[in-house]
């Protein structure tokens, strides 16, 4: 239950540095699948290493908040990953809080992408800001409704107990109610990070883009601090996915150096498993038209209602 | 002889498969593209058929090994291969707008959903086999007559159908009789074959006649 300064700091290093490696590796596995060579799954390290040494250009329209936004972005994503366990099971900031708190700042940091979108005054910004909005209306309940879940099943909202009481009974695993939960919160994680049939990750020049279109104002410092803060949140809500839904090989509390070793690699294997059906789903699928985003997302929301009607009909 | 299980994977597996059904319904209810329903409505058939078979290992009930093989071999190969050849012919890809739209229809099938579950609330003790199959049987029964309600063409009507049927056969196999006797079942699946088959038909020639398979245009058919 101690703040443990050793977790705390190995699991900030592991959220800086695993990120943008996750985000390369699906750029490459999805160039692959495309007969193409792709870029080194290492390159997003150096980008962001460029990002930071470039000058950067600001609007002169722009406000404070266009300067602050990248840091706040790059902090609550940081935050939040730090209140879900990684690899071993008390996650060093649960005194902190639980799924709310990973919730509320994951949606602080959207608050602030918004604004930074609109800031600037630029047209792009505000169309993306707009569309981020809209979506992250539907999603951001069927996000909630399925952790709920598995919270109401696990009795408490701390994702590290969470993540512990599922992985004590294994036919928790094949709970219809998690079935449910997990198919919505997938939904959820292509809306959130901006893949595929949402909105497509790799352009800068479409009409229909979304996350990109309110990063387009940004240059420099603050554009490396924007990817990499949207790598980190990439990879906190896939680490939320594989832990809280499959707590296979998750470290307890004291564990010794080799049950930390097992969970390290039980967990890269779990996240890469995880990022091979998402380059699966980016490239067999279609980018959805804007207005028929709604669609998908609904649907994910009434898998997670009916995932918590069905823990409470016959808990 | 199979060396004994526990009959607890068992029920673990079966609720888990029925969950999945729904899953596969609800997608199927928002989805558009005929080639993709048929599809659909092939995984949630193959998802049915494993539920049989595993009904079939763990109560030793051997009739329902029939119904597992049968319902492979009709709804999983031939009736997708069927209705996929008559999309082909017709060349008709996708549906046109629904009377409710995707989300809106979702809320509706979630409600339903919801009744399906409080009606078999009481009779949950009866089952064996799981919690929540019956519950899902009923709730796949509602949203396929809802299904056949919203959409307008003959083709995706049809695939509604056949979901109902799914449901029926899953509460059949799903209640404590392991399944109905095997005649009725034999009767069910030969009348369901048989029925898609002339409604194949059926759909061609509308198609034939009105240069669309709209059912709303049927009831200008007058003089």
């Amino acid at each position: 239950m101690n703040f443990d300064p050793l977790t705390f700091l190995g699991q900030t290093l592991a959220l800086l540095l695993l990120a943008p490696l996750l985000s390369g590796c699906i750029k490459n596995w999805k160039a692959k699948l495309q007969n193409r060579r792709g870029p080194r799954p290492w390159q997003v390290y150096f980008d962001i290493a460029k990002f930071l040494r470039k000058d950067m250009v600001i609007s002169e329209h722009a406000s404070w908040i266009f300067s602050l936004a990248p840091y706040v972005v790059f902090l609550t994503a940081l935050l939040a990953g730090l209140m879900v366990p990684m690899i071993s099971a008390p996650a060093p900031l649960r005194l902190f809080g639980g799924v709310l708190a990973v919730i509320g700042l994951l949606a602080l940091g959207r608050f602030f992408l918004a604004l930074s979108g609109l800031d600037p005054a630029s047209a792009f910004g505000g169309m993306g800001s707009s569309r981020e909005m809209t979506i992250s209306a539907i999603a951001e309940p069927a996000m909630m409704l399925a952790i709920f879940t598995v919270a109401i099943t696990a009795g408490s909202t701390d994702l590290s107990q969470i993540a512990q009481s599922t992985q004590s009974a294994t036919w928790k695993l094949l709970n219809p109610a998690h079935v449910l939960a997990f198919a919505a919160m997938f939904v959820v994680l292509l809306a959130e990070t901006g893949r595929i049939p949402v909105d497509n990750p790799a352009t800068h020049l479409e009409l229909t883009m979304i996350h990109e279109a309110m990063l387009l104002e940004y240059s420099g410092r603050y554009l490396a601090f924007m990817e990499w803060g949207a790598a980190i949140k990439q990879l906190v809500l896939m680490t939320l996915l594989v832990n809280v839904f499959f707590p296979v090989g998750l470290a307890g509390p004291q564990a010794s150096a080799a049950a930390l070793g097992i969970s390290l690699v039980a967990y890269l294997v779990k996240l890469l498993a995880l990022s091979a059906v998402v380059v699966i789903v980016e490239t067999t699928n279609a980018k959805m038209r804007l207005f028929r985003v709604p669609d998908l997302l609904s649907t994910a929301f009434v898998l997670a209602a009916l995932a918590m009607l069905s823990t409470f009909l016959f808990g | 002889m199979n060396p004994p299980v526990p009959p607890e994977i068992g029920s673990h597996v079966i609720p888990l498969m029925a969950a999945l059904m729904l899953v596969v319904q609800m997608l199927l209810i928002a989805q558009r593209m005929l080639l993709t329903s048929i599809r659909l409505f092939a995984i949630q058939s193959l998802l049915l058929a494993g539920i049989a078979a595993v009904v079939a290992y763990y109560y030793n009930a051997s009739h329902v090994y029939v119904v597992a093989v049968l319902t492979f071999i009709g709804k999983v190969v031939f009736l997708p291969w069927l209705l996929n050849r008559l999309v082909h012919r017709i060349q008709i890809h996708q549906e046109t707008d629904p009377l409710l739209n995707a989300p809106s229809s979702m809320l509706v099938c979630g409600a339903l959903t919801l009744l399906g579950y409080s009606v078999t609330r009481p009779f949950t003790s009866l089952e064996k086999l799981g919690s929540n199959t019956l519950a899902i049987a009923l709730a796949l029964l509602l949203t396929g007559f809802f299904l056949m309600i919203n959409r307008r063409k003959a083709l995706t009507q049809v695939l509604a159908l056949l979901t109902v049927e799914n449901g029926v056969m899953l509460a059949a196999v799903a209640l404590t009789t392991y399944g109905m006797p095997l005649v009725v079942e034999l009767g069910i699946f030969f009348d369901v074959l048989v029925a898609v088959m002339v409604l194949g038909i059926l759909v061609y020639r509308i198609r034939e006649n009105f240069a669309s398979m709209d059912t709303g245009k049927l009831d200008q058919l007058k003089g």
